[in-house]
């Protein structure tokens, strides 16, 4: 094929078609089997039905992983050591939904946050308690574990994070 | 190792929101003919291999570089496909630049394509199927759907970006004001790109503070619109390039980083990434590129920047990490006008990912611009002579980076 024929004929693709056709059709991802090691979830799991928090500890790096990861990709270690974390924490960041009602047409503010477990070095996707207005939502919010009433041994155990109230000025009196 | 390469050309399709007029073919052809009327010397036959690339599962068409094999010009010819979601464009010019560096026989010049017309499918199922597994996960770990989708502030890039934001403006000080300003900058210069697709030329602060939250910080008046368009480089030798164009532009350094992924863990974990501000990738990618292309003080050294920013917080941190500024100056290089036009290190003159954005494409769409910027024929071409540019992509769970550092003159430290 010659330069000018190939140049011509990219050409009347586009002139001849004025406009394409659109053929509607649907696709679904109707079914999905996802595969995934669960095995380092285990013990995890049995602490939090016992109203406990554990991390997994890399024994290269140190850092610990709050919920528990199976491999740890700065030192291609398997993180192997179980540390008790404390039921309080920090948020690391925040965003605020904004939810509408498909009955009344409300909207409703709700602040979702990314928690740091205080002694772990992972933050993980979490709710505020319903108290928490989404306005006083800040970076290094002091939070503390909510229990649920029946925990069960899932991540939902952890119902959602109560502030702590600030007390540093107590502390300061009690300097006095 | 490996030969010095050249960008000899690059071209776009028209961006809009539905490109209904075309198919997915159609798209990739008006791109590739905007490339090679730029080099009349050069026709389809010269192309010596492929590489195309668009995000899978957003179109619901699978093996796409096959259906549009004559549209290309592929037929009979090397052709591969590359796809790495966000990064996609910027993974397939790394793709194009590595065919033509290999020295392999007989494959001199290579046409790089990506595309998207995100119109043609469901996005926010293609995004749920980027995150589907992680969804999955936690499902199975006792978190139901409903709060999942409301965790992940309706799954995607928004939510993900919208933590982002929140720890930017928390660690530089700025305010939604700031964040405003660049969207002005962007979509102001998107108004004199021929093939940008929100092109708001009267676009003011107030007006983008009075649109509603999307998530906050980020409001609808903010965000990225999902396009549909093409965008086609043409990489070869430098020795063709010489004879195809008046100014070559050599690919000095290219970077592909994966750090660890923020806001989600893998399989339920937590995530790594602290402060998703800190971009640890980005810094290593642009330190990759950047000792690649014997560059010390990219400050000084860079010319123009193309960041991939759908979001104006990302533009302000991608080009602090990439160390274009110093960390938090960004927003006052905006305000004072270096980074417009006519300033000293003009950033997004094309209106940015921010103002066009299919997704696929708009990491290539980086470099290609960087590239025309620096020959002059750029649509929105910087009044100053632009010698080294960069070229960024952002994708993943914000964790994956791609880098290209192109210049007029052939810096490459790796011989
Ligand atoms: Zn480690």
């Amino acid at each position: 094929m010659s330069k000018r024929t190939q140049r011509k004929s990219m050409g009347y693709i586009k002139k001849d078609y004025i406009r394409t056709r659109t053929m509607p059709g649907s696709w679904y991802l109707s079914s999905y089997r996802f595969k995934f090691n669960i095995t380092h979830f285990k013990p995890f799991q049995d602490k939090l039905k016992e109203r406990k928090l554990v991390g997994l500890q890399c024994s290269s790096c140190n850092r610990v992983f709050f919920p528990p990861r199976l491999i740890c990709g700065k030192c291609f270690v398997k993180p192997d050591r179980w540390v008790d974390l404390r039921e309080t924490g920090r948020v690391a960041t925040f965003t605020i939904t904004y939810l509408k009602d498909l009955e009344t047409g409300e909207v409703s503010e709700r602040p979702v946050v990314l928690v740091q477990q205080d002694g772990s070095d992972t933050t993980y996707t979490a709710q505020l308690s319903p108290d928490v207005d989404y306005k006083d939502t800040y970076i290094g919010m002091p939070v503390k574990v909510h229990w649920a009433e029946e925990p069960t041994g899932g991540l939902m155990d952890i119902q959602f994070y109560d502030l702590v109230e600030d007390n540093s000025k107590d502390l300061e009196l009690r300097k006095d | 190792m490996g030969r010095q390469v050249c960008i000899a050309s690059a071209g776009f399709s028209e961006h809009a929101s539905k490109r209904s007029d075309v198919n997915m073919p159609e798209l990739v052809s008006e791109a590739i003919e905007d490339c090679l009327k730029k080099v009349p010397s050069v026709s389809v036959n010269d192309i010596d291999a492929f590489v195309n690339g668009n995000m899978p599962a957003f179109e619901g068409s699978n093996i796409p570089e096959l259906w549009m094999t004559d549209w290309m010009g592929a037929r009979n010819k090397p052709l591969m496909r590359i796809t790495t979601g966000g990064t996609t464009g910027g993974s397939v010019a790394i793709g194009g630049y590595y065919t033509v560096t290999a020295e392999l026989p007989g494959i001199d010049t290579v046409l790089a394509i990506a595309f998207e017309q995100q119109s043609q499918g469901d996005t926010s199922t293609g995004l749920a199927s980027v995150a589907y597994g992680e969804i999955s996960v936690l499902n199975t770990l006792g978190i139901s759907y409903e709060q999942l989708t409301q965790l992940l502030s309706a799954g995607a890039a928004i939510g993900v970006a919208s933590y982002q934001a929140t720890n930017y403006m928390r660690r530089s000080k700025i305010t939604e004001e700031d964040l405003a300003r660049v969207v002005v900058q962007n979509r102001h210069n998107a108004a004199n790109t021929w093939w940008a697709h929100l092109k708001m030329p009267d676009l003011t602060i107030a007006d983008v503070l009075e649109t509603p939250y999307i998530s906050y910080p980020l409001r609808y008046g903010m965000v990225c619109p999902a396009s549909d368009g093409a965008c086609a480089m043409l990489f070869t030798t430098e020795e063709k390039a010489k004879d195809l164009c008046d100014i070559p532009v050599y690919v000095n350094g290219v970077g592909s980083v994966a750090n660890e992924s923020g806001v989600l863990g893998y399989n339920g974990s937590g995530a790594g990434q602290l402060d998703t501000s800190e971009q640890l990738g980005a810094m290593k990618s642009a330190e990759l590129a950047f000792g690649q292309a014997g560059i010390s003080f990219p400050r000084k050294e860079i010319d123009y920047a193309e960041v991939y920013s759908p979001f104006p917080n990302q533009e302000l941190m991608w080009i602090e990490r990439l160390g274009l500024f110093e960390e938090n100056t960004a927003s006052e290089m905006y305000e004072t006008g270096v980074t417009a036009l006519n300033g000293e290190l003009p950033i997004n003159c094309s209106g940015g990912v921010n103002s066009t954005n299919a997704i696929g494409a708009s990491a290539m769409e980086r470099p290609a611009v960087a590239a025309l910027q620096i020959m002059g024929k750029a649509s929105n071409q910087v009044p100053k002579t632009v010698h080294t540019a960069i070229g960024h992509g952002w994708g993943g769970i914000i964790n994956l980076i791609t880098m290209m550092v192109m210049s007029n003159k052939p810096t490459r430290k790796i011989k």
